[in-house]
C-alpha cells in the first residue's frame, strides 16, 4: 500500500513538473516589458523559497541532533543542507540571468541577491568545516553548532542591515519584509546623499515649473566614469510624469513625493516586472511551481537522507 | 556554580590570559605589525584622494577591511593556542566553560580595542582620515568591535578543534559577519562625514542588537564545543 | 565521591574499537591498575573516567551520597594527570597552580602552596618559569595539579614516565594517601606501579 502511494506520488510529481515547464513557456502570458524573460520567475522564485525552507529545516535537525545527539538527525542536518545548496545554485544563476535581461545588470547588491550568496557562504563553510573535523562525533557536533550560529545572523541580514534595506529591485516586496519598497527620502539641507541598490544618488535641486515637479538627481554607479543627471518629475495630481532610464541599466528613477518649499523627495528605483502577478493565469501557475518545487526538494532531500541515514548506520556499525 | 564562583573564575582565565600575552607578546606583536603593514599599504596604493562625498565611506570601508583582516588574525588565538600547546585539557577539567568563554571573550575584547584604536589613529594619520565627529566614531568603532569579538570568539572555539585551523576562521567568521560588517561602514562613514546622533543611533543600534544575540547564543552553544 | 561506574562503555577511533562493552564499578578505598599494550586504549579510558572524552557508546556515573552527581560538579572532586597534559609554559609554577586554585573557585594559602610543592619535589623551584624546567619537573608539577584541590578520585596515567627514583617514592607517596582518601586509577605498564592494585584490568586493544 506505502510502496503503491509513492509510486503514485513520484509519477504526481512528475507529471506535475512538466505541466510547469510547459505552463512556463506556454500558458503564462508575456508581460509587458519583460518580453520572454519573466518566464523565468516560474522557476527562480519557487527555488529562493526552497533554499531559505531547506536552510531553516538544516538548523532544525542541528538543533534536535545537539538534543538526542543520534547521527540520524546530523544526517537529515546535512541532507537538507545539500538540497538547500543545489536550489541556492539554481536560484543565484537564474536570478542573475534574469536580472541581466531585464535589469542590464548581472549583480546588483539588491537585499535578496546579498541574502542569498551570504547563504551561499554559510553552506559552503558548513561543508568545509565538516571536512576538516576528524573524529567523526565531533565533527557532527562543530557542524550543528556553527548551523545553529550561522541561523541567528541571517535575521540581520534580511531584516535590519540598512544598507540592504533601502530599496529593492525584487517585485512584490510584501512577500520579505524589511526590503522596504517606499525607497529612500532626500533632503536638500540634511541627508542629501543616499543609496538605491548599488547607485549613489545625490538630490541637487527640487523644483515646480508650470504643471511639473522636477528634481535634479545625480547618479553615481558601478562602472560610470561619469555622473549621470536623472530628472525624475511629478505631475500636478503627485502622479510620477517622467521616469528616466538609469544610464546603461533597464530600470528607473521615479519620483514618489517632493516638497520643494522644504526641499525634501523620496525617489525609487523601479523595474519592469513589477506587478507581474496580478495576472490571473500567471499567478495560478506560480503558486502551482512553488507547489511542485517544494515537493521536489522534499523528494530529493528524502533520497538523499536514506542515503546518509544508511552511510551513518554503517558507519557506527563497522566499529562494532 | 554561583554567580561570584563563576565570575572569580571569568577573572582568573582572563587575568591569565593578559599575563601570558605581556609576557610573550605573540598576539600583539603579530597582529600591530600586520595593522601597520595594511594601512601603510592601503595609503600608498590608493594615493592621494580627492576630497567628495563619497570619500567618507571608502575610509570606513577600508579601515574596516583592515580591522577585519586583523581581527581574523588575532582573535582565534585564544583557544588555537590551547590546543596546539596542549593545555586545553587542564583547563577543561578545571574550569566550568562558561568562565572560559568569559574569560576569552573579555580577552579578546580588550585585544580588539587596542586594535582598533592603533588602526584608527593609523589610518587618521597615514591616510589623512577626517573624523568630524569623533564621539560617535568612537562609539561606532566600540559597537562594531563589540559585534565582531561577539561573532567570532565562538568560531575561535569551533577551528580549534579542527585540522585546519587559521584557513577555517576566516571561512566560517565572514559570512556570518557581513550584516554586522554592513551596518559597521555605512554608520562609520556617517560618523566620519559628521552626521549627528539622529542618523547614527541606527547603526550602533544594529551593532549592539547583533552583539548581543550573538553574545547570547554563544553562551547556550559554547559548552557544547568546549565538551570533550 | 564514594564510587565510579561504568556501564557497558565503548570507545571508537573510527572505524576501529579500542574498548568494547566495558562494565565495571569502584568504590572509595580501591585502588585499580589499567594495563595494556600500546594503543589498547589506557589513555582513552583514563579520559573517559575524567569527563576529557565522551565514550562511544555506554555511560559513566559518579555516585556520591549515594546518588549520581553530575559531571560538571564531578569535575571539581576528580585529579587527572597524563604526560600530554601540559601547563602554560609561560607562567610559573606557583602561577599555575594558583590559577587552577581560582578557576575552582578554591582559597589557596601560600602555606597550602608551599606544602603541596614540597610534596612533589619542586621545593624552591617554584617562581621559575615552567619552560625552563627539565621534563622531570614537569612531570611532578602535573602531580601538584592534579593533588591541588585534594580530588577523591585520582587518575593517574603513566605516573613515573619521566620520573627518577626519587620519583618512584612520590608516587608510593602518593598512591598510599589516596588509598585513604577516596579512589586511585592507574594507567600504567610499569610492573613497580602494578603492585599498587587491588584491581587489575588488561586491556587487549583493538579487536
Amino acid at each position: 500500500m506505502a510502496e503503491r502511494l509513492a509510486f503514485t506520488a513520484k509519477i504526481s510529481l512528475g507529471l506535475a513538473m512538466s505541466g510547469i515547464i510547459y505552463a512556463m513557456f506556454l500558458v503564462v502570458p508575456q508581460y509587458v516589458g519583460l518580453g520572454e524573460a519573466g518566464r523565468i520567475i516560474i522557476v527562480h522564485v519557487p527555488t529562493a523559497w526552497v533554499t531559505s525552507a531547506a536552510f531553516a529545516l538544516s538548523a532544525v535537525f542541528s538543533i534536535v541532533y545537539l538534543r538526542t545527539r543520534s547521527a540520524l538527525h546530523d544526517a537529515s542536518a546535512v541532507a537538507a543542507a545539500e538540497i538547500g545548496t543545489l536550489f541556492c545554485i539554481f536560484a543565484t544563476v537564474t536570478g542573475s540571468i534574469f536580472a541581466e535581461v531585464v535589469w542590464g545588470t548581472f549583480w546588483n547588491w539588491d537585499p535578496r541577491e546579498t541574502s542569498i550568496l551570504v547563504l551561499l557562504l554559510v553552506y559552503a563553510a558548513y561543508f568545509a568545516l565538516r571536512s576538516s573535523v576528524d573524529d567523526i562525533a565531533r565533527k557532527r557536533r562543530l557542524a550543528a553548532v556553527y548551523n545553529i550560529f550561522a541561523c541567528v545572523t541571517m535575521p540581520f541580514l534580511l531584516f535590519v542591515a540598512p544598507r540592504v534595506a533601502d530599496s529593492t529591485l525584487h517585485p512584490n516586496c510584501a512577500f520579505l519584509q524589511g526590503s522596504k519598497c517606499e525607497g529612500i527620502s532626500l533632503d536638500l539641507n540634511g541627508a542629501k546623499i543616499g543609496q538605491l541598490g548599488d547607485v549613489v544618488v545625490e538630490l541637487k535641486s527640487v523644483e515646480t515649473t508650470g504643471e511639473l515637479t522636477q528634481a535634479r538627481v545625480e547618479v553615481r554607479m558601478p562602472g560610470l566614469t561619469q555622473n549621470a543627471e536623472l530628472t525624475p518629475s511629478l505631475d500636478a495630481s503627485g502622479k510620477p510624469a517622467d521616469r528616466p532610464e538609469f544610464p546603461g541599466q533597464s530600470f528607473r528613477m521615479v519620483l514618489i513625493e517632493a516638497n520643494p518649499q522644504a526641499g525634501t523627495v523620496r525617489v525609487n528605483m523601479q523595474a519592469p516586472g513589477t506587478g507581474l502577478l496580478s495576472n490571473q493565469r500567471t499567478l495560478w501557475v506560480f503558486l502551482a511551481s512553488n507547489l511542485t518545487f517544494g515537493f521536489l526538494a522534499l523528494w530529493l532531500y528524502r533520497i538523499r537522507a536514506t542515503i546518509l541515514h544508511v552511510s551513518a548506520l554503517v558507519e557506527t556499525q563497522e566499529a562494532h | 556554580m554561583s554567580n561570584k564562583l563563576l565570575w572569580r573564575a571569568t577573572k582568573a582565565v582572563f587575568v591569565r590570559e593578559m599575563r601570558s600575552e605581556l609576557r610573550s607578546r605573540q598576539a600583539l606583536n603579530a597582529v600591530a605589525l600586520f595593522a601597520v603593514c595594511s594601512i601603510v599599504a592601503v595609503s600608498l596604493g590608493l594615493g592621494p584622494l580627492n576630497r567628495s562625498a563619497e570619500l567618507p565611506l571608502i575610509h570606513a570601508a577600508l579601515l574596516w577591511i583592515v580591522l577585519l583582516f586583523a581581527a581574523f588574525t588575532a582573535l582565534s588565538r585564544v583557544f588555537v593556542v590551547e590546543e596546539e600547546q596542549r593545555t586545553a585539557a587542564a583547563l577543561r577539567l578545571a574550569a566550568p566553560p562558561h568562565a572560559v568563554y568569559l574569560g576569552k571573550l573579555l580577552f579578546n575584547l580588550v585585544l580588539l580595542s587596542a586594535l582598533t584604536v592603533l588602526i584608527a589613529l593609523l589610518a587618521i594619520v597615514l591616510l589623512r582620515m577626517q573624523v568630524k565627529a569623533p564621539s560617535i566614531f568612537a562609539v561606532m568603532l566600540a559597537a562594531g568591535a563589540l559585534g565582531l569579538v561577539s561573532g567570532t570568539t565562538l568560531i575561535a572555539a569551533i577551528i580549534a578543534r579542527s585540522s585546519s585551523r587559521s584557513a577555517l576562521f576566516a571561512v566560517l567568521s565572514f559570512p556570518l559577519l557581513i550584516p554586522m560588517l554592513v551596518t559597521a561602514v555605512r554608520g562609520t562613514a556617517l560618523a566620519l562625514a559628521g552626521m549627528g546622533w539622529d542618523r547614527c543611533l541606527a547603526p550602533v543600534q544594529t551593532l549592539l542588537a547583533y552583539a548581543v544575540a550573538l553574545f547570547i547564543t554563544s553562551l547556550f552553544l559554547f559548552a557544547t564545543v568546549w565538551e570533550d | 565521591m564514594d564510587a565510579i561506574e561504568l556501564t557497558d562503555i565503548s570507545i571508537d577511533y573510527g572505524a576501529r574499537r579500542v574498548i568494547a562493552h566495558l562494565s565495571l564499578r569502584l568504590e572509595r578505598g580501591s585502588v585499580m591498575v589499567i594495563t595494556g599494550q600500546n594503543g589498547s586504549g589506557k589513555s582513552s579510558l583514563l579520559r573517559v573516567f575524567a569527563g576529557l572524552q565522551r565514550p562511544s557508546s555506554g555511560h559513566v556515573h559518579y555516585i556520591a551520597n549515594g546518588q549520581n552527581s553530575l559531571p560538571a560538579d564531578a569535575r571539581q572532586d576528580i585529579g587527572w594527570m597524563a604526560p600530554d597534559l601540559m601547563l602554560y609554559r609561560e607562567l610559573s609554577a606557583c602561577e599555575n597552580l594558583r590559577f587552577y586554585a581560582d578557576v575552582r573557585g578554591l582559597t589557596l594559602r601560600d602555606s597550602a602552596l608551599m606544602a603541596l610543592l614540597d610534596r612533589v619535589g619542586l621545593h624552591g623551584r617554584g617562581d621559575d618559569i615552567v619552560a625552563t624546567y627539565s621534563s622531570g619537573m614537569t612531570h611532578r608539577l602535573r602531580y601538584a595539579y592534579a593533588l591541588l584541590h585534594r580530588p577523591s578520585v585520582l587518575l593517574l596515567d603513566e605516573p613515573s614516565v619521566m620520573l627518577d627514583e626519587r620519583g618512584h617514592t612520590l608516587l608510593a607517596e602518593v598512591v598510599d594517601a589516596q588509598r585513604a582518601a577516596g579512589i586511585t586509577i592507574i594507567a600504567t605498564n610499569d610492573p613497580r606501579e602494578q603492585r599498587f592494585a587491588d584491581t587489575l584490568v588488561h586491556l587487549e586493544g583493538a579487536a
